[in-house]
Parts: structure tokens; sequence; C-alpha cells
């Protein structure tokens, strides 16, 4: 997967889920003034409901809005769960909602707002 | 084909070019944007239903777009999905466009929806005026180019989702995408105030409905039924209490309390029913009181019975009632009926006194013969064998005994009815003289004893000096009334204890049975006219209802008071009556 850490044994888990939640931030920067405000946060509900037969420690993403997530909240929830299976279950679930975004307006928005995101996520690397 | 992007107003290409960043917020074009926005605006305000929303939808989207069609789906249950083509679109088309809603709408986290099932509940909303004329070929080679869904939404709750599809590829552009979005917010808020005033509207027809029904339903009653306002004066009152009240001449829709309506008036009925009504103003229900809404001087005078309760505010803030509801029954026929019975029953206790008072001084007199006979025979032949209490007159003097004690127990019934009979004719007086009350006691218990051999009586006085001022013959009557329920309904037998004492400046009479009791519930009810408990209403229970009506009569002709106890030990029942010493300076006998 191209958004993933290379090397995500090496990195804390915190720092994974908080490049994560960035980029969802991001996404929901760009989505909000063109789709509303309630778009992402449906998006990354329906997405994680999605992954979640394949990362079931993500679905508080389900249940609530990733808003109200903070890294403080995910820690609590990812006991046990290491950076790298965490890093692919949030890739997964990127990868979803830029599949529901295409889904919603083609290629209007999801490849720019990709490239954006994956430039963010290497950056934070 | 046309291109699909059609910027008819001039605004548009102000904000394509402001998306590239080049000078754009002009005077002119600011004044552009602004009367688009104003023009769009307005279409959906003005949009009275979901229809009207689909043209203002469809007039603002192609001022911009060369759609084929744009749909509507809205959440709910079930969920509602609207098509509005521009032109004629071709089966194969519209199931693609069907399909391409379905994955959207999963999207978004709509219920699991399949194409099919949207494609047999689509609504096809096509107005004559935006369909534009295709050639058979163009409908039938016409393929999905582009596709563009956007959320509906309402302060963050997604309701429903927009989608537009044209044949061009690429048709939507980048640049345009905010713009139509906005014209989504605009036709999401129209479509959720098309909803709430089909919802509102619904519920008003809701309402009307079972107000009519109401309506009817109070109008057919049998019965009258009137309601005040929390000054008194009827605001509604149903065709029965209509007619009823009609009687009166008065105009009750006027928004005069009935009280001032009364005093204006010379109708005394009018008096008892304000009357009957400021009670339920005050937060009291009463029930069944009688009003005599003729003369009485009529043969049947017209009987109404009223029962009124308050009506509280439902919040219930509001201590005192916002007015009464009052229900009116014609009772005429039953006092009729009422009055036929008692003349009845006037008559034939009549007719019964003039016999039974033969039958108890013969009785009387062959009971004295005998019990010479039987004191001679015991001084002039003690040695006559066998026994004097072998003797042939012993046995007849005991049933002799049998029929005084029965023919003083015909006596007290006739005696009842016809006692009702004087207090319904307000004739029941009462003779004051002074005697003992041990005494009267006694006796009594004597003429119960001597008909009732499975009872054993006992008589316990407290009180030395037993002197009153009463109805002899009527405290009497009362004594043999309770005397005679607790031996009916002691079938069994067992024991009478009869105790006087003395209670509050007053004699207490108290009377024991070891009988089947009475349920509390039925304390109130005992002492009605002709009211029989149920569990008695057979043959082994004789009697007419009347004995303890009669009692309480008497009793409070006294100034005393009478009610009745369940034993501690739940076996039986205690009756107790008061009778004051002498009668109150007031006067009590009436």
């Amino acid at each position: 997967m191209p958004l993933m850490f290379d090397d995500s044994s090496s990195i804390p888990q915190e720092q994974v889920t908080e490049a994560y939640l960035k980029a969802i931030h991001l996404i929901d920067e760009r989505v909000a003034p063109l789709l509303g405000k309630a778009t992402t946060r449906v998006l990354v509900q329906v997405a994680a409901k999605h992954v979640m037969d394949r990362y079931p420690f993500l679905y508080f993403f389900a249940k609530m809005p990733y808003a109200e997530i903070v890294p403080s909240v995910m820690r609590e929830q990812l006991s046990g769960v290491t950076a790298k299976e965490l890093s692919a279950g949030l890739d997964a679930l990127l990868d979803e909602c830029f599949a529901g975004l295409r889904e919603l307006t083609g290629d209007l928005i999801a490849p720019p707002l990709y490239d954006e995101v994956l430039h963010q996520l290497e950056q934070t690397q | 084909m046309d291109s699909s992007v059609h910027p008819r107003f001039p605004f548009i290409e102000s904000e394509l070019r402001s998306f590239h960043g080049q000078a754009a917020d002009t005077p002119t074009t600011i004044s552009q944007e602004m009367e688009y926005i104003n023009t769009i605006g307005k279409r959906f305000v003005a949009a009275i239903d979901r229809f009207h929303v689909h043209r203002a939808l469809l007039a603002a989207l192609q001022e911009r777009y060369g759609l084929a069609a744009c749909c509507i789906l809205l959440k709910g249950d079930p969920f509602e999905l609207f098509i509005i083509p521009c032109h004629p679109l071709s089966t194969s088309f519209l199931e693609e466009m069907f399909q391409k809603i379905a994955s959207a709408a999963h999207v978004i986290d709509f219920p699991l929806v399949s194409a099919e099932q949207l494609a047999n509940s689509a609504y096809f909303d096509a107005p004559d005026e935006v369909v534009e004329y295709r050639t058979q070929e163009d409908i039938e080679g016409a393929q999905i180019g582009s596709v563009l869904n956007i959320p509906l939404t309402i302060e963050n709750r997604i309701i429903g989702m927009l989608s537009l599809f044209d044949v061009v590829v690429g048709a939507f552009d980048t640049n345009l995408l905010k713009l139509t979005s906005m014209i989504a917010d605009y036709a999401a808020v129209a479509l959720e105030n098309t909803r709430l005033r089909e919802r509102e509207t619904a519920l008003w027809r809701q309402a009307e409905h079972e107000r009519q029904r109401l309506e009817l339903i109070i109008n057919s009653m049998a019965e009258g039924l009137l309601i005040t306002d929390a000054q008194g004066a009827i605001v509604s009152l149903n065709q029965f209490a209509r007619c009823l009240l009609a009687q009166a001449k008065i105009d009750f829709q006027t928004a005069m309390p009935l009280r001032e309506v009364a005093k204006k008036s010379n109708v005394l009925w009018l008096h008892q029913l304000a009357n009957v009504i400021d009670q339920g103003l005050m937060g009291k229900t009463a029930m069944n009181q009688e009003l005599m809404a003729s003369g009485r001087q009529e043969i049947v005078p017209l009987t109404l019975s009223i029962s009124v309760a308050p009506l509280h505010d439902v919040s219930g803030k509001r201590i005192l009632p916002i007015g009464v509801v009052a229900v009116l029954n014609d009772v005429t026929s039953t006092k009729q009926v009422e009055q036929l019975k008692d003349e009845f029953i006037s008559v034939v206790s009549h007719e019964l006194r003039t016999p039974l008072t033969a039958i108890k001084g013969y009785t009387q007199h062959l009971i004295r013969r005998l019990e010479r006979r039987l004191r001679k025979a015991r001084t002039t032949q003690p040695e006559v064998t066998p026994s004097v209490t072998d003797l042939p007159e012993n046995y007849d003097l005991h049933s002799l005994y049998v029929m005084q004690s029965q023919t003083e127990h015909l006596e007290r019934l006739v005696n009842d009815l016809l006692d009702r009979s004087r207090m319904r004719e307000n004739q029941f007086t009462l003779e004051y003289t002074t005697f003992y009350f041990a005494d009267l006691l006694a006796e009594c218990v004597r003429l119960a004893q001597a008909s009732a051999e499975q009872h054993t009586f006992s008589f316990i006085i407290q009180q030395q000096n037993t002197q009153v001022v009463a109805d002899r013959t009527r405290v009497s009557q009362v004594i043999g009334n309770i005397l005679d329920n607790a031996v009916k309904y002691s079938p069994q037998g067992g024991e009478v204890v009869v105790r006087l004492e003395e209670w509050e400046g007053n004699y207490l009479v108290s009377v024991m049975d070891q009988g089947i009791g009475v349920s509390p519930e039925l304390f109130d009810h005992i002492f009605e006219r002709f009211y029989r408990i149920h569990n008695t209403a057979s043959r082994e229970y004789a009697g007419i209802g009347l004995g303890l009506f009669v009692a309480k009569a008497i009793v409070d002709g006294h100034g005393g008071k009478i009610w009745l106890t369940n034993n501690q030990h739940g076996i039986g029942t205690t009756f107790h009556f008061t009778i004051p010493r002498k009668p109150s300076s007031k006067g009590d006998a009436s």
C-alpha cells in the first residue's frame, strides 16, 4: 500500500495514529466546503465498517465521529496492536474513504486530494 | 450532444475565473453573484411542495449543466427516490442510474438498498416544459458518461443524496462543484421544509379527523354533555344537552358564567345546575346530583341526574381547574318507575298492616290465656302427672311464642315499608318519651332469642343509669332490625353479643355477630335503601333491603350515628349506633 509506513515497527504507535488522524482532518478540510461537513464523518464511519472484518481494533471509528477520536482514546483501544498492524488498518481505512469519495464525485476531488494526503504522510515518516 | 457545461448565468464565468485565481471580485461580479444566489434562493423559498422544489432544483442546475437527469434519494422508512429527467431516458440508462445511486448511497451510510428496490420505488417527476425533444436513436444510444453525487445535509445531518447524470464524459467540473453543492444545500433545506410541512398537514388532518370523530361521538351520546371554562361559562355542549337545557330558554352560547346567567333568570333549576358546576370549579367531583328541571306540580317532572368533574390543565401547573365537564342524564322515567314502586309499596304495606294487627292481637290473647291456664295448673294440681312442662298447652305456648316473634318480625318489615313511604312524603316523625334503655334492649333480646334457637344472645350493660329520652318504638325498631340481620346473616348460628355503654355523652349500643361479615367497600352502601349485598341475593338471606336504611333514618333523626365494623378475628360484623341521652336543644325530632 503506497500510504503505509515503510518500517512501522520502529515508529511509536502514537506517531502512526497522529499521522493518520491528521490525514483524515486534511480530507475533511478539503471535502467539507464542497460536500458538507457531515460527509467526511460518514465516509470514515462507512469505511471503518468495511475494514472492521480485517482490522477489528478500528471498530471505534465506526461507532464515534472521528473528530472525537484523539490519540489518548486510541491508545486505550489499541493495547496489544502493533504499530505495523495499526498502520495497515488505518491505511486500509483511508483507502476505503477515497473509494467512497470516488463513488460520490468520480475524479473531481479524490485524485489531487490523494496526492496531498500521501505527501503529508510521507512528511511525517 | 451539447457540451455539458452551460454557463447560462454570467456569474458562472466569473466563478470559473475566481477558481483559477483571476481577479473576479469586481463590483459587477459580486452583484451578479448576489443576483444569481438571490434568484435560486427565491425559487427554493417559494416552493410549496416537493415538486416545486424539483422544479427549482432543475432550473438552478440547468443554468450550468446540460443534464440528462437529476435524482433525489431521501432517507426514511421507506426511503424515497425521485427521478427528474431532463429528456426521455432509455431503460438501460435508467438501470445503470439505479446501480450507481445504490452504490453511492451505500458510501454515505444509507440502509442497504439494491438497484432493483430503487427501480421499484422510484417516482418519476418529468415536467413537460423541461423535456427536450430527442430522437429514438439518441435515447437508445445514450449511456451514462458522468455522475456526481452530493449528500443533502441539514445541520450536519445527511437527509439524502442528490445525484446528477449526464451522457457526456467529464461533464462535471471541479470549479463548479462548490456552487452545485450550494444548490444541493438549498434543495436540502427546501425538501426538509416541505417534509415538515407535509408532516404538519398530515398531523393537522389527523387531529381534525379525530376532532370530527369525537364531535360525532359526543353528539350521538344518549347523555347530555357540557363543558365550561374556568369561569363557569358554557363553552361546548352536545345536542342532547342543548335540548335538555333549551327549556330554560336561555342562550347558552353567551360567554357569561352560568352563575351569572342563573342570577338573571327565574328558572329555579338553573341555580341548582350552577351550584353543581361551581363544585366542579372548586376541584370537586360530584356524582349523580338530581335536579328537577320542571315544576314539582307536574305529575312526572323532568328530572336530570348530573355528574361533574373538574378539568385540569394538562401541564398540571394550574391548581384550579381550567373548566368543568358535566354529564346530564334524563332520569325522569326512572323516577316515574320509582314513584310507582313507592306508591305500590305504600298501598301494600297499609293493606298488610290491618290483618297483621289482628294476628298479633289474637296471638297475644292466646298466649296470655295459655299462660294463665298453665299457671293455674301449676298451683291447683301440683300432683298431676305428667309434670306441667309436659302438658300439650306448654307446647302450644311455645308455638305461640314463635308465632308472636315472627309476627313482630313481619310487622317490622311492614313498618319499614311504611316508614320508607313516610320519609318520601316527609311525614316521618319521632314521639319522644322517657324510658330505660336497658329494659328496652333486654326485651328486644328476649324476643330475638325466642325465634332464634340456634343462636345464643347475651346482653352486657356497662352503665348503671340508662334513662333516655327518645322514641321508644323507633329505637326498638332499630335494635330489632339489627338483631334480625345478626340472626339472618349467621345461618350457622353462633353468639350474638349486645352491649350497652356510655360513649361521649351518648348511649352506644353494639351488636356483634359471628355471621358472614361485610366487605369494607360495601360499608358506605349498606345503609342505602333497597340495598342488598350481592352475595346475599339468594333466598337463604331473605329481605327487602330497607331495615338498615330505616334504622339509619331513625338514628339520624335522634341525632345519633350508626356504622359498622368487621370483627377483629375476621368472623362476623359489629353494628354500632348511638342515641343521645336526650334530644339536643335544636330538637332532633322531625
